[in-house]
């Protein structure tokens, strides 16, 4: 995941525009408050023998927190935003038929419904939700079936990795279980995907992540203003 | 907006008022009870013997010449992973301390009659193990054991989601099974699969699984 392949895949064009400053502030922000992007040191995916939690929370990594759970729900609500738009308009185009239409039309209802439940515990927690950001997606993004496709099954690859480089980070364990049960919806969206593109469904045994400055920094060339 | 739940939430026609949260949405959402499990290394050795059953019963399945192409390319995949999961969860267990529990006997009835059996059984067993996962996760201390029971978590969702689309089922509530996953508390695990475990609480039996 590189924003070079975001890049091909948008035109170079910004996707997102965040609705205004404090918002803007607040996603971009977030990799800082919650420290994440120094990494585990020592720690691989898929080798947890390498770590421990004494170790994981070495070096300069915040421990988790309130006020950092809900950066990270701010966060995870902007990019369920992008999904839930970008379904919405690809379902409206009416590009896919037959089975793969049925496949796809939930994906577009999971993350409309993602994006009520994680605002709604963010007012539940007193915070503030982001605003839905403004989106720009090219024209050419809905109009094949295989870039409609192609750039489905990108977003839903970043959305696992987001979710899953949160997972340590999250402070609340009921907070823990909800992001944890959307992050494994978001994996069967992708392993479907990936079958409908004639990618690799299942790409590892142990879901890759990513901290949320390497999401973030993925995604800020689409981030405009 | 109001979500209508219909179709998302097998079958349920309820509609989801706006203003849910997650903990409401996720109205089934239960941890497991904290009496089952003592230790990180507990609840290692219940997710390793779920990955035991899983890996055997992929490998026994896969050796069973039921099907071909694609499927046999995906299934030979999930075979690995699970056996992948059993050999990390093992090491895990070691370096916590703690013994490994041993293989359970196992006993797959008729599952590897047909292609459609075969895939029904793993589509259960997939779903299972995303909710076994879930419902214990809470229970992690250690951060990057937690790291890893969350990736192997999202990709038993995967192989669950593939098998129930090789199946052609319908896509809410056969490939996907709602907003959420669903957790599942120990003892609901431990009665789905029993029926495969040879004999009443065989665990620790006999080595069934050969890695």
């Amino acid at each position: 995941m590189t924003s070079k392949l975001e890049n091909q895949i948008f035109d170079g064009q910004p996707v997102v525009a965040i609705q205004n400053e404090h918002d803007r502030r607040t996603f971009l922000r977030s990799a800082l408050i919650v420290g994440v992007g120094a990494g585990f040191v020592g720690y691989k995916v898929g080798d947890p023998t390498s770590g421990t939690r004494a170790s994981a929370w070495a070096g300069n990594l915040a421990k988790p927190s309130a006020k950092g759970d809900l950066e990270i729900l701010n966060y995870a609500l902007t990019l369920e935003y992008l999904e839930s738009e970008f379904y919405t308009k690809g379902v409206e185009a009416s590009i896919l038929k037959g089975r793969e239409a049925d496949l796809v039309a939930p994906i577009r209802d999971h993350e409309a419904a993602h994006v009520q439940a994680i605002t709604a515990t963010i007012q539940d927690l007193g915070g503030k939700p982001v605003a839905k950001p403004k989106f720009t997606f090219p024209a050419s993004t809905f109009k094949s079936r295989d870039k409609f496709l192609a750039t489905a099954s990108t977003f839903e690859e970043l959305g696992v990795k987001a979710y899953h480089g949160q997972v340590t980070m999250i402070d609340s364990v009921d907070i823990l279980g909800a992001a944890a049960s959307i992050a494994g919806v978001e994996s069967r969206h992708a392993a479907i995907l990936a079958d409908l593109t004639g990618g690799e469904p299942f790409p590892q045994p142990i879901e890759a992540n990513l901290p949320m400055s390497a999401v973030l920094k993925a995604a800020k060339p689409f981030i405009a203003g | 907006m109001q979500i209508k739940r219909k179709n998302l939430i097998r079958g349920d026609v309820a509609a989801v008022p706006a203003g849910v949260s997650l903990g409401a949405l996720n109205n089934g959402f239960l941890w497991a009870k904290s009496a089952d499990f003592n230790s990180d290394v507990d609840v290692l050795n219940y997710a390793l013997t779920l990955e035991y059953l899983e890996a055997e019963f992929y490998r026994q399945g896969n050796s069973a010449g039921l099907v071909s192409g694609k499927e046999a390319d995906y299934l030979d995949a999930v075979q690995s992973d699970e056996e992948s999961h059993v050999a990390t969860i093992m090491a895990t267990v070691k370096k916590l301390g703690g013994d490994p529990v041993a293989a359970p006997a196992v006993d797959f009835g008729d599952a590897f009659d047909s292609r459609e059996k075969y895939l029904t059984t793993a589509h259960v067993f997939e779903n299972k193990g995303v909710g076994a996962y879930l419902g214990a996760a809470g229970f992690i201390q250690d951060k990057a054991v937690l790291q890893a029971a969350a990736g192997i978590f999202g990709v038993e969702a995967r192989h669950a989601a593939v098998v129930g689309n090789l199946l052609g089922l319908e896509p809410e509530g056969g490939v996907y099974m709602g907003v959420t996953e669903t957790p599942l508390t120990k003892d609901a695990v431990l009665k789905a699969v029993s029926p495969f475990l040879a004999g009443a609480g065989a665990m620790g039996d006999g080595a069934a699984v050969t890695l």
